[in-house]
């Protein structure tokens, strides 16, 4: 396979480590160095030639091939088998509403989830239980991180100049985890967007805001209550470019879920009611209208660990949640 | 030993650009503005194009307001702007990635043959300018905006118009030959 990517010699692994450092192209941690048989074994596991492309940024006249992705999820540590997730995840992220030249180089440091639905969460170990939001798990941590490595790499989205990020913040290093399909008889994410349950799809979500939203009663009531009012407090206002796409990823915490599998809610309903209850009108300041066109743009996601009664939201943004097949050899 | 590894950046192009041409001046120019309606920037440029109308006999302005601050203007919002406009301005470069597209929007009414020029805040300098080596204009100017305005356009009326006067003379030189 020829490789298109300009080459640099180093005298040795570690050596190779410190240019990367050198010449920003890290997020600030060392690097597994990219060579051409790592870039040609990524590529082979995602059945793709290195001169393919995955989409582009038009704003920045920029083109994001197969090799250059490739190169970034060596570097961010990824296994091969590994690579098909993150080809789509930065398909996802190069669709138009996804919005990538705002959301990269927003003022506000947005960061972006990548959620992982299908069998792939199970082939390459895609945590989507316990702590899976955060470190420890290979395959979340290094996709994660290789999609950052393609913002700041590829599209050319670099802290203090192209990436205006007043304060930035922890998740931009890395955030990614899987729905955790085998919790309950719950709808997967994927197989309510239309995709078959055998699929593997990846959605990726802009993230402004990352919020806790924690209730200790039982009732479920009580719990879509408190989802709702959380999400409320910052509310969300309409984006003519986004229009009627726009979305919120509500991911429900086992302790939650427990209660409504008990009460007997569906995802479907659990979905109607936060959208009836988000998008009521504005009454007061911290109590704002989350203005989503449906319920199917409330994208409700199990994972987590037994423990804490927390549900997480992620609030989008100027982009739509955004979807892409998992495709292999 | 010896370990040869890949380049993870895209590739940038050599310098292509070239400006539209300029008018001597601004006398019976259309005024194109594509605002991304970021803070109360298009009371800026409403303020703008009177001032340019009263000092430099401008012949009328056409503006439209983008679906969203960092993205293209419509089809049609596109399409009206460069049917009318012989100058244009664009901005506020205030943000993130509505600086940089803003730039962008300049750019591309410069590829229409429309000259223009861009209004960014001095904290989004080097973000403009970085997207400037991206699409392959290193040198393109544009105009300045210092504090105390703050970047994000939240300013009052009076500001507005102070602004306007401020970069007055800057939009002018900028569009004219």
């Amino acid at each position: 396979m020829t490789l298109a990517s300009e080459t640099l010699t180093h005298e040795g692994w570690a050596e190779a480590v410190e240019a990367y450092i050198d010449n920003g192209w890290t997020d600030g941690l060392p690097v597994i160095p990219p060579t051409a048989e790592a870039v040609e074994a990524m590529l082979a596991a995602a059945g793709l030639r290195g001169p393919e492309e995955l989409g582009q940024i038009p704003t920045r006249n920029i083109t994001v091939t197969a090799e250059k992705a490739a190169v970034n999820a060596v570097m961010a540590g990824c296994l091969p088998e590994h690579f098909p997730v993150v080809v789509a995840a930065v398909m996802a992220l190069l669709q138009p509403l996804a919005n990538a030249h705002s959301t990269t180089a927003t003022l506000a440091g947005a960061a972006h989830a990548v959620i992982v639905n299908g069998p792939i969460r199970n082939q390459v170990g895609i945590e989507g239980g316990q702590a899976c939001l955060g470190p420890g798990f290979r395959a979340n941590a290094t996709i994660g991180r290789a999609v950052r490595l393609v913002v700041r790499n590829v599209f050319r989205t670099v802290p203090g100049v192209l990436d205006r990020a007043s304060f930035s913040w922890p998740l931009r290093y890395s955030f990614c985890f899987g729905e955790n399909e085998e919790f309950s008889d719950w709808t997967p994410l994927h197989v309510l967007q239309g995709y078959d349950r055998g699929d593997s799809v990846v959605t990726i979500m802009s993230v402004l805001r990352f919020l806790q939203a924690s209730e200790f009663a039982p009732e479920s009531e009580v719990i879509l209550e408190t989802i709702s009012e959380t999400a409320r407090l910052y509310g969300m206002p309409i984006d003519e470019f986004v229009g009627d796409a726009r979305g919120i990823v509500v991911v429900i915490g086992p302790e939650h879920h427990r209660r409504l599998l008990d009460d007997g809610w569906t995802k479907e309903a659990v979905r109607q009611t936060l959208w009836e209850r988000m998008t009521k009108p504005t009454v007061r300041k911290y109590d704002a209208m989350v203005n989503l066109a449906s319920p199917e743009n409330v994208l409700v996601v199990a994972a987590g660990g037994p423990g804490i009664a927390q549900s997480q939201l992620i609030m989008p943004h100027l982009a739509a949640p955004t979807h892409e097949k998992v495709l292999g050899p | 030993m010896t370990l040869v590894t890949l380049d993870p950046t895209s590739s940038q192009p050599g310098s292509t650009f070239t400006m539209a041409p300029r008018p001597a001046t601004l006398k019976g120019q259309t005024l194109g503005i594509i605002a991304n309606g970021l803070g109360r920037s298009e009371i800026m440029f409403d303020a703008l194009a009177e001032q340019l109308t009263k000092w430099d006999d401008l012949g009328g302005s056409v503006k439209v307001v983008k679906p969203s601050v960092a993205v293209p203007p419509w089809p049609e919002q596109w399409e009206s702007v460069t049917a009318q406009a012989t100058v244009a301005v664009t901005g506020f470069g205030g943000c993130g990635s509505c600086s940089t597209r803003s730039m962008r929007d300049a750019l591309d009414l410069e590829a229409a043959g429309i000259p223009a020029v861009c209004l960014v805040h001095v904290a989004l300098v080097p973000a403009v300018q970085a997207l400037c080596r991206l699409v392959g204009a290193p040198d393109y100017p544009f105009v300045v905006v210092d504090y105390p305005y703050n970047p994000t356009g939240v300013w009052s009326e009076d500001e507005c118009n102070a602004m306007a006067a401020q970069v007055l003379d800057g939009v002018r030189a900028r569009l004219t030959a």
